[in-house]
């Protein structure tokens, strides 16, 4: 069963929208800077990739919806990055009604539940200086599937909703798991992806892992010295081939293919030669039916840790050989930070443009190119491919890894343009 | 391709292992501890107690060295997995070095395993004490050891290193319906060839924090305030009955291995039972912290779910239920059963199981109790039962005899609005 992509919806430092997003990719500008609403103070390090506050349309729909103006900022970045793929898919309340959602995240309402913390603990005091009270609705959406619940109950979804916190690796899965619904006819069509927000439990850890760059990242340049975190969501509508087009859908691309593994290595560390990460890209292709000759580009992980993009560029070059050295790479990285449970399904939505777009966008980043790693990273400009097939990984804390097979739809089907 | 439950393992407040088991769904006695109070969350009156997991109970499967380095999800998780693997006939770790899974009778040979775990709220006690490193001292006192373990993913990676699993590695987080996506998950990674065997286990751990947030929210049994006239409420989950008030915090964990039935025959296994099929729905008018008010059209959306796949109710012998004493999700999960079993054509009902009335609530509870059940083992009656709530028309459980190879129909709506059904069918003995 051939799954198409119909629609998609993101959120990231870029702004609200896919509009947004590709034109900051394509441009290759780096959206991590110092924090408009995020508190570094005290923190070792200060810049983060800070979604801006939600558009005047969207808040004119939904600012005083009291069920908005409960949501925690996780679940406004699923409910907002769902409905904009729901409506780029052109989906209907009746396609709702039978749509699975697989969502994954690595956080939830942490930021919220951290205020909570705050409060009962009386760190927090009110403008007058009092202490302030804890409010039990800071801690309701602190379930980790409450971002993908709000985003159901807003869409009017009946059908599965499965959620997943594989740290990193979260939104790769959500993809892949609905890939499996959909193959096994379980659901008619899927939503799927991830969401994550800012929150000091993950900016400290990092800071405390040393893993987080004091200026902006540099994913695979000489030097590179940690992530930079960041925020938002993205969001893909699957479903059958023969379902969208029968509905008059011109699909974007495919899913082709989906793979996991675990490096079983160490809990935060990959495994030096990216054992488990090529074993999921090996997977995903198995599960494509693709050569690894067949794929033109690849969307890495490339974090900009020391050890995550040696152990990436070193998975690809088991699986790609001497070929892995001219497969032209691309990092999101730099531009939008390290969306963690939301990273691999926003890492997909620019998988999926890139491949649209016929357009791979540059990485940016200080510094040069690390030649040790032997890798041809895509700089500067946007890089024109005729790409047909292309790869996205996600590789987690804890060795879980994922990669997703996209490929084009060729010839481009007769339908509605999407 | 059938899929077999091969093994299983259990840590609960009544230990650890096989054995203790019998004493944790057996016996009508839930043992309680008092939760720690110290770090000032609680109200002054409210729940006090809850089924906590003794550490020295699990230290046969985990030295104290390797304990040290793990959250207690993280330990609880390793614990089961390891008793699990064992009762599927594979040899046991070695005691020293690093520990590892293999064919029975051998050492070597790591397994082609897939490890899915389902936690609710992840390492909750190492989230609070980062915080507290965070915010009562500074962000740059966060102990890197324990933003490690404070992830939610930690306890499938610490069982993967355990096991030396290297084949997809799933953190499920579906509430009380998570033990049976992380079921389904790990059948659908043995149907997609993604694995040979699925490592699948729920785990959850009761913490003062979570503790002191759920009795405010009013959840548990115990948190309301004693009224002028009447005692104070204890801590006694009541499933199905009028007088339920809540439900009864715990933490464990159950750990189930999951195999083709050919393999686990063809090397002598014994397995326990078969998966059966697999329904899950969403009720979009649930919020994030209630039951939803549609557990007709939701049931109704399970049922087409089930005869779909060619799955036919006649025949359950039991139903093993989620509820726990909550007053709004026990009666949305008898109106749930109601509807699925009235979309069959089939009533009444047959007898409805409920584990966590036997010990206390968390996602191992169910998984462990029907393990248990397709084990050969048979509970007392539904403790903490006494009157029918005339709204529900559920009577729980009350020492009907039940066949040696159970037909199971599991069941778990979850507070937001998630509901899964599983079928699980019993093997001769």
């Amino acid at each position: 069963m051939v799954i198409a992509v119909t629609g998609m919806g993101t959120i990231s430092a870029c702004g609200w929208g896919l509009p947004a997003f590709w034109r900051t990719l394509a441009a290759g500008e780096s959206r991590v800077g110092e924090p408009r609403e995020f508190d570094t103070a005290g923190h070792r390090t200060r810049l983060v990739a800070e979604a801006p506050p939600p558009p005047a349309e969207l808040l004119a729909e939904l600012g005083s919806d009291p069920r908005w103006k409960r949501l925690s900022r996780a679940e406004k970045f699923a409910v907002a990055a769902c409905r904009e793929a729901f409506e780029d898919a052109g989906l209907t309340a009746e396609d709702a009604a039978g749509a699975g959602l697989y969502f994954g995240g690595s956080t939830a309402a942490m930021a919220e539940g951290e205020g909570f913390f705050r409060a009962i603990t009386g760190r927090r005091t009110d403008a007058d200086g009092k202490n302030s009270r804890p409010r039990v609705a800071e801690v309701a959406a602190h379930p980790l599937d409450a971002p993908a619940g709000a985003a159901a109950r807003f869409l009017g979804i009946r059908g599965p909703v499965d959620s997943c916190s594989s740290a990193c690796a979260s939104g790769a899965l959500a993809l892949a798991a609905a890939l499996d619904a959909l193959r096994s006819g379980r659901v008619e069509v899927a939503l799927a992806g991830g969401a994550d927000s800012l929150c000091h439990l993950t900016y400290a850890g990092f800071n405390s892992l040393r893993a987080v760059d004091e200026g902006r990242c540099r994913p695979f340049r000489t030097g590179r010295a940690g992530l930079n975190l960041g925020e938002g969501a993205g969001i893909l509508v699957l479903e059958p081939l023969e379902r969208a087009l029968a509905r008059g859908r011109k699909p974007r691309v495919v899913l082709a293919g989906a793979g996991a593994s675990c490096d079983a290595h160490h809990m935060t560390a990959p495994h030096p030669e990216g054992e488990g990460a090529s074993r999921a890209i090996e997977a995903a292709l198995a599960d494509a039916g693709l050569d690894p000759s067949a794929i033109d580009f690849v969307n890495v992980h490339g974090t900009g840790t020391p050890l995550n993009d040696q152990a990436e560029s070193r998975a690809l070059h088991r699986v790609f050989g001497p070929r892995a050295a001219r497969l032209p790479l691309t990092s999101t990285k730099g531009v939008v930070g390290h969306l963690l449970g939301s990273s691999g399904a926003i890492e997909a939505v620019a998988t999926v443009l890139s491949l649209q777009h016929g357009a791979v966008p540059p990485t940016p980043g200080e510094g040069e190119v690390d030649p040790a790693l032997d890798i041809d990273l895509v700089i500067g400009a946007p890089r024109p491919v005729d790409a047909r097939h292309a790869l996205s990984t996600s590789l987690a804390f804890g060795g879980s890894n994922a990669a997703l097979v996209f490929s084009r739809l060729d010839p481009q089907p007769a339908g509605d343009a999407a | 391709m059938k899929i077999a439950i091969s093994g299983w393992g259990l840590v609960a407040a009544a230990g650890c292992g096989l054995t203790a088991a019998d004493r944790a769904f057996g016996l009508p006695e839930l043992p309680l501890r008092e939760v720690d109070r110290g770090g000032g969350y609680h109200r002054p009156s409210g729940a006090r107690l809850a089924a906590l997991v003794d550490e020295a109970a699990y230290q046969p499967w985990l030295p104290a060295r390797l304990a040290r380095r793990m959250s207690p999800p993280s330990r609880f998780s390793v614990v089961a997995a390891k008793i699990a693997m064992e009762r599927a006939g594979f040899a046991p770790p070695p005691a020293a070095g690093e520990p590892r899974a293999s064919e029975p009778g051998s050492s070597t040979p790591p397994l082609d395993l897939s490890v899915v775990i389902s936690t609710s709220f992840g390492p909750s006690s190492y989230t609070e004490e980062l915080l507290r490193q965070i915010f009562h001292d500074s962000p740059t006192a966060a102990s890197p050891f324990l933003f490690t373990e404070a992830v939610a993913n930690a306890p499938a990676a610490q069982v993967a290193l355990a096991l030396k699993a290297f084949g997809p590695n799933l953190t499920v987080t579906g509430r009380e319906a998570g033990p049976l996506f992380a079921l389904d998950h790990g059948k659908l990674d043995l149907e997609n060839g993604r694995a040979g065997r699925a490592l699948i286990a729920s785990v959850d751990e009761m913490n003062s924090l979570l503790h002191a947030g759920l009795d405010r929210y009013g959840a548990l049994a115990g948190s309301r305030r004693p009224r002028r006239g009447k005692p104070a409420e204890i801590e006694v989950a009541r499933p199905f009955d009028l007088r339920r008030s809540g439900f009864v915090a715990a933490e464990g964990s159950t750990a189930l291995l999951l195999e083709p039935l050919d393999e686990v025959l063809a090397r002598g296994g014994r397995p326990v039972g078969l998966l059966g099929g697999f329904a899950a729905a969403f009720d979009p008018t649930a919020e994030v912290a209630s039951y939803g008010r549609e557990p007709g059209p939701t049931g109704e959306a399970l049922a087409r779910e089930l005869r779909r796949q060619g799955i036919a109710l006649e025949g359950i012998d039991a139903i093993v239920s989620s509820a726990a004493g909550s007053r709004q999700g026990d009666a949305y999960e008898a109106l749930l059963l109601r509807a699925v079993f009235g979309a069959f054509g089939e009533t009444p009902l047959p007898p409805v199981l409920a584990p966590k009335a036997y010990a206390g609530s968390h996602g191992g509870a169910l998984l462990g109790f029907t393990c248990w059940l397709l084990d050969g083992g048979r509970p007392a009656p539904t403790p903490g039962f006494a009157e029918v709530d005339p709204e529900l028309g559920i009577r729980p459980y009350s020492g009907e005899s039940l066949p040696s190879a159970p037909r199971l129909l599991l069941s778990a709506p979850a507070v937001g609005g998630g509901s899964v059904l599983q079928v699980l069918e019993g093997l001769p003995r």
